[in-house]
C-alpha cells in the first residue's frame, strides 16, 4: 500500500552484501514470522475455502459436503440468506459511501486549521486525536446513552434551541446513518488528521513563496502547492479510510444494533451472526470471500482513479 | 516534525497562515479562528465530560429529562459492581488484558517482522521474489476474511478464551514486515559493510548495526501495534469468554449488556476504561501522534 | 430451492483440482468432514448413566457453573449458590454470569474446547438446539432421584426440557410477561390506580385519558425486548402462533398476528405511545413517570423494588379473543464433557437437586416457581407481586422450539421490528419475515435432521 509513498527509491543493494548469508540463514530469520504467517494467513485462506464448500458446524460431528451450493445461494434470489446477505452488503456500501468523503475532507481541514501557529497548538491536536486512543468500544457506549432518541441529552438541548426534540438517532433511517457516519467521524478524524499535517509540513516552504510571488491567492495556492504536495498522503488516507469503513462493525453493534429491522446490519456483522451465533461456519466463510472480492474491486478502481489522475 | 518546524524562519507562513496577508483585519480572523476551535473543543471534550459526571449520578438521576448537568445527589454507587474484584465485571482486570494482549502483541510483531524483513531486505536466497509477492500480497486481504476459518483453528488450538487468542493470530499480518523492509531498505550499506569486514556475523550485523539505526521506526511500528491491537474489536468479542479472561472492548459490549439502562454504571465502566488511556495518551502523546503520521508518509 | 440438484462441484473433483491427495490429508487433518477426536458423539444417541444426585459422596470437587442471570437475578442467584456452598462438604461451585445471547454463542465452543462448564441454566428455547449439537447431556436419572413428576409442572414447562425423548433440563422457574402500571401517572390522568385495566376496552378506555392529559400511556418498543414478547403475547390471545406444530412452517404471519401487530402500530400511530422508542426507553420512561403501562418481564419486580416509585404489576390484559402471554423458563442443564469425571458429573446432579427443591427463594428474584407444589406453597404465597402473576402460569406459552429455532425466531423480532418503527405495514413486514422464517426452518431440518 505504502510502496507508492516512498519518498526516496530503496538504493540498489549490493551484489556482495547480498550473496553472503546464503539461504538458511536467511530462512532462519524469517522462521518466526513465517510460522505465524502460515498458521494464520496462509492457513486459514485456503481452509476457509475448504469451509465454504461444506455445511459446516464446528459443534456436529458430522459436516456434509454441499460443494458450491453455499455460494449459490448468496446469488439466488428467494434463499434463506439472499435478502438478508444483500441487505447487509447494501448497509456496509451506504456508510462507506457515506462515511469515506467525510473522513477524507473534514480532518483535511482541522490539520489545515492546526497547520498554523498558536500557543497550545499541541494541546489541540491531541484534543482531536483523544477519541481514537478510547476505542470503539467506550464511543458506542457514549453515544448510544447521549443520543437516546427519548433521554439523551443531545436531543433534549436541540429541543431548547428550538429543534425537534424527537429525533430518532439510534432506531430510524435516515438518521441512524447520520449518527453512525457522524460518531465515526468523531472518533476518528484525528487520526487522519495527524497524517494530513504531516503532509502539510513535507511540502517545503519555498513553493509557497514561489507561487506567491507569482501572485497566487489563497485558493489557488491551495489548489496547486497543498493539494498536490499531499497526492502520496491522499492515496494513504482514501485507500485506509475506505478498507476500515467497509470493515465497520462495532459502531453498528453498539449503537443501533442493526435497527431499524436490520437496515444498518453490515456485512461483517451479518458474517459474524451467521458463523458464530447461527454456527452456519460454510456459508459465513463463503460470504466473506463474496465480501473480500467486491473489496478487492473496489480497491483497484480507486487505485486505476489515482493513476488516471497522475497520468492526466 | 516539529523540529522540521524550527529551522523554518519564522517569516514563512503555512498556507492558511494569516501573518502574511495583513489585508483582512488579523483581529477579525483571528476571532473567527477561536471560535472555531472553541466549538471544535466543545464538541470533543463535552461527550467525555458528559461521560465523567454521569458516572456519579443515579441510576433516576442519569435519565431524567430535563438533565442536570451535575450529579445531584452524586454517588459512586456506579462504580462498586465494577471495582468489586469478585465481580462478574472486573473493568480494572479487563483493562490489563487489554494492556497485556496490546504489548504482547506489539512486541510479538515487532521482534518477527524486524527479524524476517532484514532477510528480505539484506539477502539472496531461493524464493526469495515468490515467499516476498504472497506476503505482499496478504496486504490486500481483509481480516475479516480470516474470522470464520481461524475461529476454528483457534478452537483446534484450545486458545478460546485465552489471551493467546488476541495476542499470536493478527501478528500474522504484513503490515510489520512490509513497513520495516522499506527502512531497512533505505539504510546505508556502509555500515553494514563494515562490519562484515571485521567478520561479524549476520546475526551481529542485525543486533548491533540495523536495529540500532531503526529505533524510529520500531517505535512506530510498536505504538501502531499497540494502537490496531487495543481498538480490535471484533475477534474478541467472538473469541473470549470469561469475565476474568476479556479485553476491554469485549468487556464493555458485555456491561452494555448486563446493565441495559443502569446508565451511571456503564458510564463508569466506560470513564474506568478512558482514564488509563487518557493518562497514557497524554504522556505518550507526542511520540505516539509522530508514529501515526509516520505510517502515512515513510512507509 | 430445497431440493437442490447436486451441486456440479463434487468433493473428490474439488481435491484433484486443488493438488490432489497431499491437499486433502493436509485439508482432512485441519478437521474436514469427520474429525474422529474432539468432536461430541452425537448426543442424542448417548444414554444417561451416573446418580441422581440425592446426596453426594465423594472426594472434593468444583463445579463450574455459567448462566446468563443478571442484575437482580444474579445477586439472589450468588447468594444461593453460596447457600450451598456452606453447606456442601465436598462440592464447591464457581459460578460466571454471562448475557444470554453471549451464553449462547459462547457455550458451544467452550464445550468443544473442553473449556465448558460443568453445570449451567438455558432458556427453554435454547434446549433443542443445544441438544442436537451435542453441548447438553440427557440427565433423565436425575428426574427419577428427585421424583418429580410431569402432573407437578404445566404440560410445557415440562415438556420443553425433553429431546427426541430424553430430557436434558430440569425446569426451575417460570418468568412470563407481565404489566406493570405507574400509580403516581394514572391519578395525575385521574384514574383509580388500584384498579388496573384488565381488558381491551378499559385498556383502551385508560389509554384516551391518559392521552387527554398529555400523556403518552403506553410505550411500545421495536426490539425483542419487549416489543417481541408484547406481540407474541397478542398473536396468542388472538389465536394464533408462531409456526406449525410440526415446526416446518413460520405461522405468525396469520391473520392473528396482522391483527397483533397491527394493534401495536396502531398505538403507534394515534399518539398512544411514541414513535422510534429506542431500545428499553420504554421502561425508563416508565420509570421517569413518562409511561403508565408497561409491558414487561417478571424479573424486573426487584428493580423497581429499588425505587421510590408506587408502582403495581399484574396479568398482561386481555387483547385478543382469549386469555395468553409470552414466558419463558429457566432449565439446569448438565454440560457435555471431552473426558468426563464421573464425581464431578455426580456432584453436579447433586447441585441441581439441592437447587431444584429450593425453587422458592429463587422466586424470590421475581418468577414463579415451576413446581405446582412450590408455587402452591405459603412462601410464594406471601411473595407479593410475584403472587399475583401465579394465574399467568396457567395460560402462559412458551416458545416453540427445535434445533435452530432462534434464527426462525430472530426473523419474527425483525417483522416486528420494521413495523413498529414504519418502515413497512405489519402484513408486508409479518408476510416478509415469515418467508425467510420458513427457509430457516427447511434449512434446520436439512442440517439437524427433521
Amino acid at each position: 500500500m505504502a510502496t507508492t509513498l516512498s519518498p526516496r527509491r530503496a538504493t540498489r543493494s549490493t551484489p556482495a552484501a547480498r550473496r553472503r548469508g546464503g539461504g538458511w540463514v536467511a530462512y532462519l530469520f524469517m522462521l518466526p514470522y513465517l510460522v505465524i504467517f502460515g498458521g494464520f494467513i496462509v492457513l486459514p485462506a485456503v481452509y476457509g475455502i475448504w469451509i465454504s464448500l461444506h455445511d459446516y458446524d464446528f459443534a456436529l460431528p458430522v459436516k456434509p459436503w454441499v460443494g458450491l451450493q453455499n455460494y449459490q445461494d448468496l446469488f439466488s434470489p428467494g434463499s434463506r440468506v439472499y435478502s438478508e446477505f444483500w441487505e447487509s452488503m447494501r448497509a456496509t456500501g451506504i456508510f462507506t459511501v457515506l462515511s469515506v468523503p467525510c473522513l477524507v475532507v473534514i480532518p483535511l481541514g482541522l490539520a489545515l486549521l492546526l497547520n498554523r501557529k498558536f500557543p497550545g497548538r499541541t494541546f489541540f491536536r491531541a484534543i482531536f486525536f483523544l477519541p481514537y486512543v478510547l476505542g470503539v468500544a467506550v464511543i458506542g457506549l457514549l453515544a448510544r446513552y447521549i443520543l437516546d432518541p427519548n433521554i439523551g441529552v443531545v436531543n433534549y438541548y436541540l429541543g431548547k434551541v428550538g429543534l425537534s426534540h424527537t429525533i430518532p438517532w439510534t432506531t430510524d433511517l435516515p438518521w441512524v446513518w447520520v449518527t453512525l457516519v457522524g460518531v465515526t467521524v468523531w472518533w476518528t478524524l484525528g487520526f487522519n488528521a495527524v497524517i494530513y499535517l504531516a503532509g502539510l509540513q513535507d511540502i517545503p516552504p519555498e513553493l509557497y513563496e514561489a507561487a506567491r510571488m507569482d501572485g497566487a491567492g489563497k485558493v489557488q495556492q491551495f489548489r496547486h502547492v497543498t493539494l498536490p504536495g499531499l497526492r502520496p498522503v491522499l492515496v494513504f488516507v482514501v485507500t485506509t479510510t475506505l478498507l476500515a469503513s467497509a470493515n465497520m462493525f462495532g459502531q453498528s453493534f453498539l449503537i443501533t444494533k442493526g435497527a431499524p429491522g436490520n437496515a444498518t446490519r453490515t456485512a461483517i456483522a451479518y458474517i459474524a451472526d451467521e458463523g458464530l451465533v447461527s454456527f452456519r461456519m460454510g456459508s459465513a466463510a463463503a460470504m466473506s470471500y463474496v465480501l473480500a472480492l467486491f473489496l478487492l474491486v473496489v480497491s483497484l478502481v480507486v487505485f486505476r482513479l489515482f493513476r488516471e489522475k497522475e497520468a492526466a | 516534525m516539529t523540529t522540521v518546524q524550527e529551522t523554518r524562519t519564522s517569516r514563512s507562513t503555512s498556507p492558511t497562515g494569516q501573518s502574511g496577508s495583513p489585508a483582512r483585519g488579523p483581529w477579525l480572523s483571528r476571532t473567527a479562528f477561536a471560535l472555531t476551535l472553541g466549538v471544535l473543543t466543545l464538541v470533543f471534550l463535552g461527550p467525555l465530560a458528559w461521560m465523567f459526571l454521569t458516572s456519579f449520578k443515579t441510576q433516576n438521576g442519569a435519565t431524567q429529562l430535563p438533565p442536570t448537568l451535575l450529579p445531584h445527589p452524586a454517588t459512586t454507587s456506579g462504580y462498586h459492581p465494577l471495582l468489586n474484584t469478585t465481580s462478574q465485571t472486573p473493568v480494572i482486570h479487563w483493562f490489563l488484558n487489554s494492556l497485556l494482549a496490546g504489548a504482547a502483541n506489539a512486541v510479538l510483531v515487532t521482534v518477527t517482522a524486524s527479524l524476517a524483513a532484514y532477510a528480505v531486505a539484506r539477502m539472496e536466497f531461493p524464493g526469495r521474489r515468490l515467499l516476498w509477492g504472497m506476503v505482499v500480497g496478504t496486504l490486500f486481504i481483509p481480516p475479516f476474511l480470516f474470522l470464520i476459518p481461524n475461529y476454528i483453528i483457534v478452537s483446534k488450538l484450545a486458545w478460546l478464551d485465552s489471551l493467546w487468542a488476541v495476542i499470536v493470530p493478527s501478528a500474522g499480518g504484513a503490515f510489520g514486515v512490509f513497513f520495516l523492509r522499506q527502512f531497512f531498505s533505505s539504510l546505508p550499506h556502509e555500515l553494514e559493510e563494515a562490519a562484515m569486514i571485521d567478520g561479524a556475523n549476520r546475526w551481529q550485523i542485525f543486533t548491533r548495526v540495523v536495529l540500532p539505526l531503526s529505533r524510529p521506526a520500531l517505535s512506530t511500528l510498536l505504538v501502531l501495534q499497540f494502537l490496531t491491537n487495543y481498538n480490535d474489536f471484533l475477534w474478541p468479542i467472538f473469541v473470549l469468554f470469561s469475565p476474568a479472561h476479556l479485553t476491554l472492548p469485549a468487556g464493555l459490549s458485555i456491561l452494555q449488556g448486563a446493565f441495559t439502562i443502569n446508565y451511571p454504571v456503564i458510564m463508569a465502566g466506560a470513564a474506568i476504561a478512558s482514564i488509563p488511556a487518557i493518562v497514557l495518551f497524554v504522556i505518550a502523546q507526542r511520540s505516539l501522534v509522530e508514529s501515526v503520521s509516520r505510517s502515512g508518509l515513510k512507509g | 430451492m430445497i431440493d437442490t440438484p447436486t451441486s456440479p462441484l463434487s468433493r473428490r473433483r474439488f481435491l484433484s483440482l486443488t493438488g490432489g491427495v497431499g491437499a486433502a490429508a493436509a485439508l482432512a487433518a485441519c478437521g474436514g468432514t469427520s474429525s474422529p477426536g474432539g468432536s461430541a458423539a452425537s448426543a442424542p444417541q448417548a444414554s444417561d448413566t451416573g446418580s441422581g444426585g440425592q446426596e453426594y459422596s465423594g472426594p472434593a470437587v468444583t463445579l463450574a457453573f455459567w448462566n446468563g442471570l443478571t442484575g437482580g437475578d444474579g445477586d439472589v442467584i450468588k447468594k444461593m449458590v453460596n447457600e450451598f456452598n456452606a453447606q456442601a462438604k465436598n462440592v464447591k461451585v464457581t459460578m460466571n454470569i454471562y448475557q444470554w445471547a453471549d451464553l449462547f454463542q459462547k457455550l458451544p465452543a467452550a464445550v468443544k474446547t473442553g473449556r465448558g462448564p460443568d453445570v449451567g441454566i438455558l432458556h427453554i428455547d435454547d434446549i433443542p438446539t443445544n441438544a442436537a449439537r451435542g453441548i447438553i447431556v440427557p440427565i433423565d436419572k436425575v428426574v427419577t432421584a428427585l421424583g418429580l413428576q410431569e402432573s407437578d409442572f404445566s404440560p410445557a414447562v415440562w415438556q420443553g426440557g425433553v429431546y427426541k425423548g430424553l430430557r436434558y433440563g430440569i425446569p426451575l422457574d417460570i418468568h412470563p410477561l407481565c404489566m406493570y402500571w405507574n400509580k403516581g401517572v394514572l391519578q395525575k390522568a385521574g384514574l383509580d390506580p388500584e384498579k388496573p385495566p384488565t381488558t381491551k376496552d378499559e385498556f383502551m378506555s385508560a389509554l384516551d385519558q391518559l392521552k387527554g392529559k398529555g400523556i403518552q400511556g403506553h410505550w411500545v418498543t421495536p426490539f425483542q425486548f419487549t416489543g417481541g414478547f408484547e406481540f407474541q403475547s397478542l398473536l396468542w390471545q388472538y389465536g394464533g402462533d408462531t409456526f406449525d406444530s410440526g415446526l416446518t412452517k413460520a405461522t405468525f404471519d396469520s391473520d392473528a398476528g396482522v391483527q397483533a401487530l397491527t394493534w401495536m402500530v396502531d398505538l403507534v400511530k394515534n399518539g398512544y405511545s411514541p414513535k422510534n422508542v429506542g431500545q428499553d426507553a420504554d421502561y425508563v420512561a416508565f420509570k421517569n413517570n413518562k409511561n403508565a403501562f408497561n409491558f414487561n418481564g417478571i424479573w424486573q419486580i426487584n428493580d423497581l423494588k429499588t425505587t421510590s416509585l408506587q408502582w403495581g404489576c399484574g396479568p398482561v390484559p386481555q387483547i385478543g379473543s382469549k386469555k395468553a402471554v409470552w414466558g419463558n423458563s429457566h432449565q439446569f442443564v448438565q454440560l457435555h464433557q471431552n473426558s468426563p469425571d464421573q464425581h464431578k458429573v455426580d456432584a453436579t446432579r447433586y447441585f441441581i437437586n439441592w437447587m431444584s427443591q429450593r425453587s422458592a427463594e429463587w422466586a424470590t428474584s421475581g418468577k414463579i416457581p415451576a413446581r405446582k407444589s412450590v408455587a402452591e406453597s405459603a412462601d410464594f404465597k406471601n411473595l407479593s407481586p410475584e403472587n399475583a402473576l401465579a394465574e399467568e402460569a396457567t395460560y402462559v406459552h412458551f416458545p416453540q422450539a427445535a434445533p435452530g429455532i432462534g434464527d426462525a425466531l430472530a426473523e419474527m423480532y425483525t417483522a416486528v421490528n420494521k413495523a413498529v418503527l414504519m418502515k413497512s405495514s405489519p402484513q408486508q413486514a409479518l408476510s416478509d419475515g415469515a418467508k425467510k422464517a420458513t427457509q430457516v426452518l427447511q434449512d434446520n431440518k436439512k442440517k439437524y435432521g427433521a
